[in-house]
């Protein structure tokens, strides 16, 4: 009878660790009530306010030009793990369940024009060093009581915002998903030692709306513009004069825009006064 | 059955009982008093925190343009009333706090102080506009009289695994959760800044997270959602981070200012 009793008391336990789950899975709708300028038309060039990059991060964003997006290369490039949360499209959380325990086991997370992340809640580690990097990055999560604590590594470079400003491939990603009846609270925190001074923190709100399907994106690649073999868009450091635009039409100052970790903080805003 | 096989299976299910269930019980053991909220806290959220701007930057550090204000639900009545907005007028009536109400004082760049006012009472105090939020648990006395910036708030833990309540047993902390606080009663403030309005029968719920990072960061995770049909077209969220800070050094107290 020593088996059966410990099977049963095995099993009963495990109840104990499904209270602490919750169920993200769902057609989720982006909210845009912060920094919608920025997600939904896009940041306008050079606006790299609150961004806690070094110089390397800023030379590179000055020297990215839009037209990049145009070669065969990045035309169907997706969004990476990091930056899908604030862009323009809906998501869908679905859940895989398993069937003698009836834990989750895994949630996967597809966005428009994204690639299916999968995030592994069943223990298992993560890759080697130098195993192969994705846009969607090798995701596991843990439960922290009803919040999911997700770590990201092995993600290919990216970008934190979307006017050239990069996350190097040797970033690595935290998330906490927060739920709260038909809300959800995706907290991001990138580690970036090359092109971050500190922890880049964002969070990310979706509502709950079960009417909405994500559409199929067979991405296809043509000719957009006829420029000779080789030839990669860009400006040479100090000579993109509209780098200048964004912080005179909104009377900021230009340092500021240029962004770095002080900017960050309540203090910088005596430094703006000053100004 | 065999004998041990039931003790087996009921001392399995007693642990597997939601915590909420015995959390709101109310009693620190068999006979005991009533455990207090601040005893049943699931997560400990005193200290210092500092928000760290890496959202609505342009609409946060400085006071954006009249007319700005893309990322709120505002109905033609919001809108107009944002469109009207007058610093001067704010601060010849003596009203220079309007941004620093409950409906936006967490969006506001700053320190924030949490500590308990008493055992039914968690406060919070902010260095930027030097203002004061009482968030009372059940047990705590109503404040009375005329409406204030930041209202009254009524609090309550959520606990992980379902369940609310403002009460429960002791080593709550090991379960987990968060602090669901709900604010009415308030001034008719600024959402924003620049004067985007929310009326005096705004509602504002909150949820409050604390994360602790493997590099030893400690981050509040404030959740904001506002209902306010006098001039909102629909529900508002915004969701806001603080950093844990060591201790006061950066404290520093400023009035409200209009502009």
């Amino acid at each position: 009878m020593r088996v059966p009793m410990l099977l049963l008391l095995a099993m009963l336990l495990s109840c104990v660790a499904a209270f602490a789950q919750i169920d993200f899975s769902g057609e989720w709708a982006p909210r845009f009530y912060e920094d919608q300028p920025e997600r939904v038309p896009g940041p306008e060039l050079g606006d790299y306010l609150g961004l806690p990059i070094n110089d390397a991060a800023r030379m590179r964003a000055d020297t990215w030009s839009a037209s990049i997006q145009t070669l065969p290369e990045w035309q169907c490039r997706p969004h990476s793990a990091d930056y899908i949360w604030r862009g323009p499209s809906q998501l869908r959380i679905s859940k895989e369940v398993d069937p003698v325990t009836r834990q989750i086991t895994a949630f996967h997370a597809e966005w428009l024009r994204s690639v299916d992340r999968t995030i592994y809640l069943d223990g298992r580690p993560h890759p080697e060093e130098y195993a192969a990097h994705s846009w969607s990055g090798f995701s596991t999560g843990k439960w922290d009581g009803d919040m999911l604590t997700v770590t990201v590594t092995h993600l290919k470079e990216g970008y934190v915002r979307r006017n050239g400003v990069p996350r190097s491939d040797l970033a690595t990603l935290t998330e906490h998903w927060i739920r709260h009846g038909n809300w959800l609270t995706v907290v991001e925190i990138v580690n970036d030692p090359v092109y971050l001074t500190e922890p880049f923190v964002r969070t990310t709100d979706y509502e709950l709306d079960l009417h909405q399907q994500i559409p199929p994106y067979p991405c296809g690649i043509v000719e957009e513009v006829d420029r000779p073999e080789g030839v990669v868009p860009h400006f040479l450091p100090g000579t993109d004069t509209s780098l200048a635009e964004f912080p005179a039409h909104h009377d900021l100052p230009a340092e500021a825009a240029k962004g770095g970790a002080e900017t960050m903080y309540p203090k910088y805003q005596s430094k703006l006064r000053q100004k | 059955m065999n004998r041990g096989v039931l003790i087996a299976a009921g001392i399995a299910l007693s642990l597997a009982v939601p915590g909420s269930i015995q959390a709101q019980r109310g009693r620190g053991g068999q006979g005991g008093a009533p455990v207090t909220p601040k005893a049943a806290a699931p997560v400990d959220l005193t200290g210092y925190w500092v928000s760290v701007v890496t959202e609505d930057w342009r609409y946060r550090m400085v006071t954006p343009k009249k007319g700005d204000y893309p990322s709120i639900p505002l109905n033609a009545e919001g809108r107009r009333v944002a469109d009207a907005w007058d610093p001067a007028k704010d601060e010849a009536s003596g009203d220079p706090c309007k941004s620093y109400g409950a409906g936006n004082i967490m969006r506001v760049p700053g320190n924030v102080h949490i500590t308990w006012e008493d055992d039914n009472t968690l406060r919070v105090d902010t260095d930027a506009g030097t203002q004061t939020r009482l968030f009372r648990f059940a047990g705590s006395p109503n404040s009375s009289g005329a409406p204030g910036w930041q209202g009254n708030s009524a609090a309550q833990w959520e606990f992980a695994g379902g369940g609310r309540g403002g009460r429960g047993r002791g080593n709550a902390q090991d379960r987990g959760g968060d602090l669901k606080v709900v604010t009415t009663g308030m001034r008719a403030g600024y959402l924003q800044k620049n004067g985007v309005p929310y009326s005096g029968n705004a509602v504002v719920t909150e949820y409050f997270h604390r994360t602790i990072e493997s590099n030893g960061d400690s981050w509040l995770i404030v959740t904001t959602m506002i209902e306010d049909p006098q001039y909102l077209n629909q529900q508002f969220q915004r969701s806001t981070h603080f950093k844990r800070l060591p201790d006061a050094s950066t404290w520093s107290p400023s009035p409200c200012t209009a502009r």
